[in-house]
């Protein structure tokens, strides 16, 4: 058994579990067969449904995972084959030549200039050109450069070498060799992703045509460090489009070409690249043909509404069988226009192929070379109930690798496969880890003696900058003991010479003045770390992105500005202190709100992975929802499925079941929380280091729609899926979906109906194929893999009848119902035994426990997530986590893997030994606290709380209270210290104090300062 | 299950954007199959339809648009039968006679079948075409490449009855055909006709080989210095595949073959449609083709279906046309048995 992990694929899948299991004390690996992790996601632009920027979230996960002590990298690596068994894997990784020590470069970007080979970009998708040395993208990790040996001219030619002469650090090395190695780890985890389908199978569409283009051209077009910087052009001239179509499920849906899935994402991409294009250029005609928009995720209904009324987006239901280039190299395409029976034509000047999920090449070799058993789809198989657990005990799978799926959902899988490779290996957790040593730090003397080190970043910032003229300046500032210039300050040999001068000048403050603190101060911290010296008496100033690469052309300005940056920087400097993370005990122990599927699963794996769990369920059985199914969607019985849960549970000896209870009361803080559960009748105290909101949700009850109520024959979906679990003798079964919801009341889409209605269908088609089953719908919504349920109901005879919301259908006496058929533009009347509601799950009673932990609701009451795309199970308060349909309605496999993230999540809080707060946090001055309890209301976190003191002023003693800030909880941020009113709070590291001082210096070296019509012009 | 697949049909509307009859008419695939499948109700399109095999192809959900036109129109009864129903009389008078005449005994185990353009000569003739020459070019071709076939006598193959509807006709027509066949003693059954082939191919069980002539005509040998044009039969290309074939025999023997605007899989229909539905809509189709085909520059335009050869001619030799195509239209059988014998 190891205590370490492989993951395989470095997109955001394999970034998450690597991040979770690295924080859950094991060493991990993570694999990626191209130079830098990252994935497609590094390719958008924005995230739906919120229009978030891609790179600005997943930027800070790319860095975090480039420094995490316990994970390797192995990036530009394939892995071969994998061997073994649970427990004890021998994975064979080639490390493919890069033709770059990764070790010496400093990804300065200096070889790129000067390479004198172009060839076509593939992060651009093709649309621009690289260098045949590269760094894929501004964001890479890591960052260095690689050698594409199939382009470079001394590789392939033996001429050339220009790269080799201009590096720095001399880290070019032409006779780099494949170097194959074997890790030993306890588990692996596939996030080999998915292959973006090639549009050229599909010769009618004319991607051969320079604007007949894919989603992901399109996205790159959109984006600011796309190869037009944002702006939407042509390919073949340059011009601005007019107009512009896409075309949905181009590699999805289609049978015919072998790709039966629905590609799950496709309809919300191409409604945001509209709704982004129609933002860049409001004039801009877009258009989105296609079969049914399946808009059924949380927020994604709403989304496509505004889509349409907002932003004006035309949708049209019909899928147009080519793209006509006509003599004059024009696109047009002809279609059905379902509403007026015509046929159509129209003119595009721009058209966008949504193209669908192939499963990667990875996933295939892969799975062949170790005998990972393959879906009918080419995915990874797994099961509902175990939907992360390959064929292969101890290998594991997440994101589209398993099956199309979005990002949060491909999150939410990701933490849930580290949680199973986690639970196997929970015997051996912390033993693959190093900790590091440090000296002790030296005693601070009174007086500040400053290091300034000032960064040429290859040419980067040397070129623009005149550094010796700034390490000049900078000498002649106060409290400068020492400066100097440095070719490459966060080249390794420069870490040996800052704390060389560091130990020779007596320095106790360090400025480098070089690029982003986001990326690089970590590192400096950790060099005056080990120099004796505090970390937070380190300040990096930004002379690259805030100077020399946006002033490029003032090059004496430039310079001018960098010499106040680094006056500001050590100004600031001299006034830091040291500060020092607190490690704070926590309580091992979690609670779990809600025995569903979802609960069951969360206190499991808490409990697998070795630590007590209380498991809170109102009702008197555990069960939830799964009590009420009869079948899966996958044919099996949920007894089964119920049965083997329950009895897990029961095995466990980690967790306590409390039925018939209720939170009533919570207090405390990430690691350290008090609650009191009342179990009939009985109050009993729970601690816990951290918990699990599955709270569940609902079935919608139709009262007074249709004549439910009313009418004995008119039921709801899930009456129906309890019935037939005997049977029904009905021989006309007419369902109605979307019965409240996607309307004015509730808008958003349920999700799971569409799947329960085709199952149902199905079942009754099984049992008696004579019985008619009509479903009116108005999307199916069979999204992913399910895709093929539908496929199988029609196949069966279940007869799917378009209606529109404008026109509802009818119930009469509980049963004729009549629809407006809106393929047949004409009234249908269905003579119906049994009439079924398909109706969506709502909120339960959230409100309550959202109270207790402070944590926030969405507008239609179900929980509301920490970030809807990167953290799906977290909460923005610590500690706290959620799964289930308490987040949204979903299908059980999606509850079960959220239910493992939510669980794995947890692990990382519950694994530690102690919790270190951030040493940068606020601090309240309690002399000058007046109690006004503005710091509660404004803190995000929920840090500052109110206690009660005694004041004595001289004659006059009160009580009052006070505030004071939990360390454990507070991540520095500041709004408490800025929303004081009484100034009692100071955010450490950013005071008052040191932030003027900063801003002081710089005042002091302004020469002058000029406002003119549209700039303000500081000359210092 | 139905074996068309027409309840798979998600009514997403390409199969009516690519449709030829569309670019003529209103009609609409997608809407027949949803009329059909949902409702049981016939629609008028499923008799206008040309069978051309076109929508099938692209369909995403793999339906059988061609089993589905052939099991919609069993039994019932046609819009309008061109040339006032004789070939339909022909045939079903022929389907109540007793057997076949006998065949010519030889060793051959090739047999040949001219199929109906003996009675096409016989009722059409404003078509202006001869097309008993398709018979005695086949005969002249094959000679020179060394077979001696058996001219086989046999009823009509019944394509037409099959796609009218009249699948009685066509059972009695294949059942004496059948038997026929085998008492014959041939291994191989070439034919000249497109259609002939696709039916015995396709809507027969024979168990014996059944070939199209232009599959055998790349090794004659002949030195040919002429432009031509092909237009692939519905028959031949898209319901059997064969593409390759009629082009190697036009090019191997030194023709320069100018395609079309759309050709192969993406062939335009002629719009004979089984000789149903003789209209302005048809004729529309007629014009369509053969525009793309004096686009080419050519000046034969070459074919393998006797319908489509009759169907192009009719519309070439009418009186008082306003369009005039300056065109040769032949049998490739015609076309290079000439060749063959201006070569001599």
């Amino acid at each position: 058994m190891k205590g370490s992990v492989a993951v395989v694929g470095g997109g955001i899948a394999g970034i998450q579990a690597a991040l979770d299991l690295a924080d859950s004390g094991f060493k991990t690996y993570l694999i990626e067969s191209r130079p830098s992790i990252g994935g497609v996601m590094s390719q958008l632009d924005k995230t739906f449904p919120t229009n978030d920027c891609a790179m600005c979230i997943l930027s800070p996960k790319l860095v975090e995972t480039g420094r995490h002590p316990n994970i390797e990298l192995l990036s530009y690596s394939d892995v071969k084959s994998i061997s073994g068994k649970a427990g004890d894997f021998k994975v064979k990784v080639v490390k493919k030549a890069r033709y770059v020590d990764d070790a010496k470069c400093t990804g300065c970007g200096t070889c790129t200039e000067k390479c004198p080979t172009k060839v076509l970009d593939e992060y651009n998708a093709g649309m621009s050109k690289r260098k045949a040395i590269y760094i894929p993208f501004a964001q890479a990790i890591p960052r260095v450069a690689t050698i594409d040996a199939a382009k470079c001219m001394y590789l392939t030619k033996g001429k050339c070498g220009v790269c080799k002469k201009v590096c720095g650090p001399k880290a070019v090395d032409y006779e780099q060799k494949d170097k194959e190695i074997e890790l030993d780890v306890g588990s692996v985890i596939l996030a080999t992703g998915f292959k973006p389908f090639d549009p050229s199978a599909l010769s009618q569409y004319r991607f051969d045509h320079p604007d007949v283009i894919t989603s992901l051209q399109f996205e790159r077009l959109l984006s600011a460090s796309g190869p037009t910087q944002g702006h939407v052009t042509k390919q073949s001239d340059g011009k601005v489009p007019q107009k512009v179509a896409f075309i949905q499920c181009v590699g999805s849906r289609n049978p015919r070409i072998d790709r039966k899935h629905c590609s799950s994402v496709c309809c919300m991409y191409a409604t945001k690249e509209s709704i982004i294009a129609k933002e860049h250029d409001p004039e801009l005609d877009i258009t989105i043909f296609h079969i049914d928009i399946r808009a059924f995720g949380k927020n994604f209904e709403e989304f496509y509404n505004r889509a349409q009324k907002e932003y004006g987006i035309k949708y049209i239901n019909s899928r147009p069988p080519e793209v006509i280039v006509d003599a004059k190299n024009s696109l047009s395409m002809k279609y059905e226009d379902f509403n007026s029976g015509e046929l159509k034509t129209e003119n595009y000047d721009l058209i966008v192929l949504s193209i669908g999920l192939d499963p990667s090449d990875s996933t295939q070799g892969i799975a062949r070379s170790s005998g990972i058993a393959l879906d009918d789809f080419g995915n990874i198989a797994t099961s509902i109930a175990n939907p992360v657990e390959t064929s292969v005990p101890g290998i594991y799978v997440c994101g589209v690798a398993q099956g199309p799926k979005d990002i949060p959902d491909t999150v939410a899988q990701a933490s849930a496969a580290a949680s199973k490779a986690a639970s196997l290996l929970s015997k051996e957790r912390g033993t693959q880890i190093k900790e590091r040593k440090f000296p002790e730090e030296k005693k601070l003397s009174p007086d500040p003696r400053v290091g300034v080190f000032v960064c040429h970043c290859g040419i980067n910032i040397g070129s623009v900058v005149n550094v010796p003229n700034v390490v000049e300046y900078a000498k002649t500032l106060p409290y400068v003991a020492h400066a100097q210039e440095m070719l490459y300050a966060c080249s390794s040999d420069s870490q040996v010479t800052i704390k060389e001068a560091i130990a020779k000048n007596n320095l106790n403050r360090v400025v480098v003045a070089s690029c982003t603190p986001r990326t690089h101060e970590p590192l400096f911290q950790n060099t005056c770390r080990e120099a004796g010296l505090n970390p937070y008496l380190f300040e990096l100033a930004n002379i690259r992105e805030h100077c020399s690469w946006v002033h490029m052309k003032e090059k004496e300005k430039a310079t001018a500005k960098a010499k106040g940056i680094v006056q500001m920087a050590v100004a600031k400097s001299a006034l830091f202190q040291p500060l020092y993370k607190q490690q704070v005990s926590l309580i091992n122990k979690a609670l779990v709100l809600g025995g569903g599927v979802a609960g069951m699963t969360a206190a499991l794996d808490i409990a697998e992975n070795g630590y007590n769990v209380t498991l809170v369920e109102k009702e008197k059985e555990l069960g939830g929802m799964l009590r009420e199914m009869t079948e899966l969607y996958n044919g099996k019985k949920p007894e089964e499925v119920l049965k083997g849960l329950l009895r897990k549970v029961s095995e466990n000896k980690n967790i306590t079941v409390l039925n018939e209870a209720k939170l009533e009361k919570v207090e405390g803080y990430l690691g350290n929380f008090k609650g009191i559960v009342n179990a009939r009748g009985k109050e009993i105290p729970v601690d816990f280091g951290a918990a699990v909101i599955a709270t569940g949700a609902r079935n919608f009850e139709p009262a007074g729609l249709f004549g439910y109520g009313k009418d004995s024959n008119v039921i709801t979906q899930a009456q129906l899926e309890k019935m037939l679990g005997k049977g029904t003798s009905a021989n006309t079964i007419t369902m109605i979906q979307c019965v409240g919801a996607r309307n004015k009341e509730r808008e958003y889409c349920g999700r799971t109906c569409c799947t329960d209605a085709v199952k149902n269908a199905i079942r009754i088609k099984k049992a008696n194929s004579k019985a008619s089953v009509y479903v009116l719908y108005r999307d199916m919504r069979t999204y992913g893999v399910n895709e093929k349920l539908y496929e199988n109901a029609r196949d069966l005879g279940v007869i799917f009848i378009k209606y529109d919301v404008e026109r509802q259908p009818i119930v009469q006496n509980g049963s004729v119902v009549t629809v407006h058929d809106s393929m047949l533009n004409e009234d249908i009347e269905i003579a119906s035994d049994l009439v079924v509601l398909s109706t969506p799950l709502v909120a339960g009673e959230n409100e309550e426990i959202n109270q207790l932990f402070k944590i926030p609701l969405d507008k239609n009451k179900f929980f509301l997530e920490a970030h809807p795309k990167l953290r799906p199970v977290d909460f923005a308060t610590d500690g706290v986590f959620l799964c289930g349909s308490a987040q949204a309605p979903k299908l059980m496999d999606e509850a079960i893997s959220q239910a493992s993230a939510a669980a794995s999540r947890a692990c990382t809080i519950l694994s530690r030994e102690f919790i270190e707060t951030e040493g940068a946090v606020s601090v309240v001055n309690e002399a000058k606290c007046i109690g006004c309890g503005t710091c509660v209301t404004m803190c995000p976190y929920n840090a500052p709380s109110l206690y009660d003191a005694t004041v004595k002023a001289e004659e006059v003693t009160y009580t009052t209270k006070k505030s004071k800030i939990n360390p454990a909880a507070c991540k520095g941020c500041g709004s408490c210290a800025a929303a004081c009113p009484a100034g009692a709070i100071i955010a450490q590291h950013f005071s008052s104090k040191e932030i003027g001082e900063a801003i002081d210096a710089f005042d002091k070296g302004v020469k002058s300062i000029s406002i003119g019509k549209d700039m303000v012009e500081v000359t210092v | 299950m139905l074996n068309s697949k027409a309840q798979s049909c998600y009514q997403c509307g390409k199969c009516t954007s690519i449709c030829p009859m569309r670019r003529v008419s209103k009609t609409s695939p997608r809407n027949s199959i949803y009329n059909s499948n949902i409702y049981g109700l016939e629609t008028k399109d499923i008799w206008t339809c040309l069978t051309c095999g076109l929508c099938p192809q692209e369909c995403p959900q793999q339906v059988d648009f061609l089993s589905f036109i052939k099991q919609e129109r069993e039994g019932k009864t046609p819009l309008d039968i061109a040339h006032l129903g004789v070939f339909t009389e022909l045939a079903e008078l022929s389907s109540r006679l007793n057997g076949n005449t006998k065949m010519e005994k030889t060793d051959s185990k090739y047999g040949f079948f001219p199929g109906c353009v003996d009675s096409l000569s016989l009722f059409l003739h404003d078509v202006k075409t001869d097309f008993g020459e398709i018979t005695t070019s086949s005969l002249k071709l094959l000679d020179k490449i060394g077979i001696k076939p058996r001219m086989v006598q046999m009823k009509c193959c019944g394509h037409d009855m099959l796609w009218q509807g009249k699948k009685d006709v066509f059972d009695r027509l294949k059942n004496d055909n059948t038997k026929y066949l085998k008492e014959s003693g041939i291994d191989t059954l070439i034919t000249s006709c497109a259609e002939c082939y696709r039916t015995l191919s396709k809507d027969y069980d024979l168990g014996i080989k059944v070939v199209h002539i232009s599959e055998l005509m790349d090794k004659l040998g002949l030195k040919i210095n002429s432009e031509v044009t092909y237009h692939d039969p519905c028959r031949l290309g898209r319901h059997m595949g064969v593409y390759d074939a009629p082009r190697r025999a036009l090019t191997a023997n030194g023709a320069k073959l100018k395609e079309m605007e759309h050709s192969k899989e993406n062939a335009l229909c002629c719009g004979v449609s089984s000789f149903m539905n003789c209209n302005e809509q048809t004729k529309a189709l007629r014009i369509a083709r053969m525009d793309e085909a004096a686009a080419t520059g050519a000046k034969t335009l070459i074919t393998t279906c006797s319908k489509c050869l009759a169907h192009f001619n009719c519309l070439k030799n009418e009186k008082d046309t306003a369009k005039k195509y300056d065109l040769d239209v032949v049998d490739l059988t015609v076309f290079l048995a000439r060749q063959l014998e201006a070569g001599k």
